[in-house]
């Protein structure tokens, strides 16, 4: 079976750094991996360069076999490929309601109905109304969670789902990943949690300094003994 | 609240449909100029408050259609239609300068905006075989100032109704996404280089039939008169003072500039440039959302102040 | 326009593109030094510079005083004023949105040109000090731009050698590249603001002195150097300080010789198609700056 997301050689440098340097990846469909690594390995960096933000300056991405190295963000989004950030970006002026809004084409009511069924799913049908600027770090993390989902995107990245979030949110969010990939989706996270890593992820990538070190699955990985100098130093 | 909103305006339209027919010549000029400056005021909130891209050389499509409408005039065409192909003519500009300019980075895009302007002026007094150059065009005489106040009355309250009809829709709230936070807009699958461009042009409609209105009705145009700094200035003031981003915001401040212009205007001229740099800075360190758009965070008022 | 191009055009034009494009250099460095460290786009550049032309041509006409030398007045009062400036308007929108600092610097220079013009009016003046050329060979040398080179090029190499030699030289260079880091290395990041804008301001000042005896001094002559720093700094690269040099240079390389080609009227338009060009393809700069 075609991987859905697949990474070939990557490289990206910012002036003489290079941050991404030849990665190779490969998503199957429908499953749950995590993207590991010490600060500055290159995790947002590769993110940034699969979804469209940047691009590589070698290598190749490829989406259900379609090359998407040199699209822009908007036409990646429209191909079925979601993304949440580091750092929270919703909307701040506008409403909850209207971050969900703004981001499908469907029609109006269309829109609406599906907005309102996922803030009713976190639990935030009160705060509709409400702009979202004002809304609090864990309320907005769930508007930006669910703004995602508004198109239904088959795969899903997202970017340390786990910070600054207290333990029933993120058993919420857990819940709600795991939901995502019983319905076919496929998730990739970056994440410094290695609880939520290693309860989560079927298949783990270690990045350090912008190299792909291990790929496997969490128990594997956690023994790897170049992991274990890589986050804690020689 | 609800009913007396519409009939109060319904009352002020009227006010304002009756008004030439008591007015003097300078009266009726003064009418035709307020609606001219509220439709460049809120003409250039449509760009520059919704998405947060700075126009600095805006007046360039009101010099635009003013050249456009007075050549057409001049070739026979009757100036309704010519003013509207000065919008045309407008939306064009914005276009061809939009397509390339908007992929900049909102600084970049404003540097590129100041000089735009001047070059248009330079081009021009520098096709003199066309428009004249620097000794002006001359329009065929016609005493037409009632019917321009209405034209330009309708200019102004068109370009607020589409502001409006904007604001309240989610084209307007993806235009919002841009200043909001364009590089999560377009990751969130908005084509944030069209949706700029459609802004753009839309704001440029506006000044390019006013550009023509006011070019019928003083009869005579020339580079420096049409393309002038103070013009793209005054815009930006009277709709930064009632409140960018909001929909009566630069109806307001076109209003109290206005009215403040020509108290102060007539009388010191100078001080009239002097006093607008001063305001805006004072609107940028002090409210920089406006009258409006203060009053809109302290009651929590509806996005369609 | 079916004139032969000789070489010895070529050659003047090149002079003449150097000899303007240091001017260029100098005030652009300027508008760079106060964008890379505070990200602010100073439209208030040019009339700066308008202050320094005025400078000159007040104590010339009081006093006689040699115009290249009162660049000594007009650099040490514009970066006061370029102080005082930084300190009670301009601090106040370097964190805020890039909007608001343009608009800021905007009103500011519509009221600088206008309290000129309420000072000065608009009645052109001009320090006729120095005029004709070298002549050397086929080449022809014009005084009043080759004593501005000089000047224009002391200045800038002595505003290098500040930025690299000295301790507050490295600082401003530091809090340029990361203001963060240059915190957390005990770097006063207020004062260096300060310091900066008063610095790029006496750069424009030196500027407008040495043009001084070459153009029309009026309230409004900065206005077009606003422009056109902008421009040198977006070729050079942002926050590239030597790139505002060779941008510097380009810019009057490239005027002099449209102006072999196009109308004197056009040039105009070929900064402003330079600029979108550059912009378009290669926004960073020439050389590698920050976006």
């Amino acid at each position: 079976m075609a991987p859905i997301l697949e990474v070939r050689s990557a490289v990206k440098r910012f002036g003489g750094v290079a941050a991404v340097n030849r990665v190779s990846l490969a998503l199957e469909k429908g499953r749950i991996y995590g993207l590991i690594g010490p600060n500055g390995s290159g995790k947002t960096t590769l993110f940034n360069c699969i979804t469209g933000v940047d691009h590589v300056d070698e290598g190749l991405i490829l989406l259900n076999g379609l090359r998407v190295d040199r699209l822009k963000p908007h036409q990646i989004f429209h191909l079925g490929v979601g993304r949440t950030f580091q750092v929270i970006r919703v909307f701040p002026e506008l409403t909850a309601l209207e971050n969900l809004l703004v981001v499908t084409t469907a029609g109006y009511a269309e829109a609406r109905g599906r907005a309102e069924e996922l803030l009713v799913r976190v639990k935030l049908e009160r705060l509709a109304g409400e702009f979202a600027g004002n809304l609090s770090y864990g309320q907005q993390k769930l508007v930006e969670f669910i703004r995602v989902l508004m198109t239904d995107p088959e795969l899903i990245l997202l970017d340390e789902p786990a910070a600054g979030v207290n333990r029933t949110l993120l058993n919420d969010l857990l819940d709600a990943v795991r939901a995502l990939r019983d319905q076919g989706k496929t998730v990739l996270l970056v994440e410094h949690d290695m609880k939520v890593v290693m309860g989560l992820c079927e298949t783990v990538f270690v990045l350090d300094h912008g190299e792909k070190l291990a790929e496997g699955a969490p128990g594997v990985i956690q023994a790897d003994e170049r992991v274990i100098e890589a986050y804690f130093g020689r | 609240m609800r009913r007396t909103l519409p009939v109060a305006l319904g009352f002020l339209a009227v006010a304002l449909a009756l008004y030439p027919l008591e007015a003097t010549g300078y009266g009726l000029r003064v009418g035709l100029q307020l609606f001219m400056w509220i439709a460049l005021a809120q003409s250039w909130n449509l760009i520059s408050g919704l998405t947060g891209y700075v126009s600095f050389g805006h007046v360039v499509f009101f010099g635009t259609g003013a050249y456009t409408a007075s050549l057409l005039v001049n070739a026979g065409m009757p100036w309704p239609l010519a003013c509207l192909s000065g919008g045309a003519a407008g939306a064009l500009l914005a276009l061809i300068i939009g397509w390339p300019c908007l992929r900049l980075k909102g600084p970049y895009f404003a540097i590129a905006m100041l000089g735009l302007n001047e070059v248009m002026r330079v081009i021009v007094s520098y096709a003199e075989g066309l428009t004249g150059g620097g000794n002006g065009l001359s329009l065929p005489t016609l005493d037409a100032s009632r019917s321009i106040y209405y034209a330009m009355g309708l200019v102004a309250a068109a370009v607020t109704a589409v502001t409006y009809a904007i604001v309240t829709s989610r084209f307007g709230l993806r235009l919002m996404t841009i200043r909001e936070d364009e590089v999560a807009a377009e990751a969130m699958g908005i084509d944030t280089l069209r949706y700029k461009i459609y802004a753009f042009m839309l704001s440029a409609i506006g000044p390019g039939i006013v550009g023509g209105l006011s070019a019928r009705d003083q009869g005579y145009i020339e580079p420096i008169s049409v393309f002038p700094l103070i013009m793209t200035i005054t815009m930006i003031v009277m709709a930064l003072f009632g409140g960018k981003g909001t929909i009566w915001g630069p109806v307001l401040g076109a209003v109290v500039l206005f009215i403040f212009q020509e108290a102060v205007w007539a009388r010191f001229v100078y001080l009239h440039q002097l006093l607008f740099g001063a305001i805006i800075v004072a609107v940028v360190l002090l409210m920089p959302r406006g009258i409006l758009g203060v009053l809109q965070q302290k009651y929590n008022l509806p996005r369609t102040i | 326009m079916s004139v032969l191009i000789t070489p010895t055009m070529v050659g003047q034009v090149v002079i003449s593109g150097l000899l303007a494009g240091s001017i260029y250099a100098l005030v652009a460095l300027g508008l760079g030094l106060i964008f890379g460290v505070m990200r602010v786009l100073n439209v208030a550049h040019g009339p700066l510079m308008m202050l320094g032309a005025y400078t000159t041509f007040g104590l010339f006409q009081r006093f006689g005083l040699n115009p290249y030398l009162s660049v000594l007045v007009s650099m040490p009062l514009l970066f006061l004023i370029g102080v005082v400036l930084q300190r009670f308007l301009v601090r106040r929108v370097v964190d805020a949105p890039e909007l608001s600092s343009l608009l800021l610097t905007f009103g500011l220079s519509i009221a600088l040109v206008n309290l000129a013009q309420l000072a000065f009016t608009s009645d052109l003046r001009s320090v006729e000090y120095l005029t004709g050329s070298f002549v050397v060979g086929p080449f022809a040398f014009s005084k009043p731009r080759l004593a501005a080179c000089a000047f224009a090029v002391t200045i800038t190499a002595g505003s290098f050698l500040f930025l690299r030699g000295t301790r507050l030289g490295k600082a401003i260079r530091a809090v340029s590249q990361s203001r963060e880091v240059a915190q957390v290395c005990g770097i006063d990041v207020q004062r260096i603001h300060l310091l900066t804008f008063g610095l790029g301001s006496a750069l424009a000042a030196a500027g407008g002195s040495l043009v001084a005896v070459m153009v029309a001094i009026q309230p409004e002559m900065g206005q077009v150097y606003t422009f056109k720093s902008f421009l040198v700094i977006v070729l050079g690269g942002a926050g590239n300080y030597p790139g505002a040099l060779l941008g510097g240079l380009l810019l009057g390389l490239v005027e002099q010789l449209s102006s072999l080609f196009l109308t004197a009227q056009v040039n105009e338009a070929v900064a402003y198609v330079l600029l979108v060009l550059v912009l378009l393809i290669r926004p960073t700069g020439l050389l590698k700056g920050r976006v």
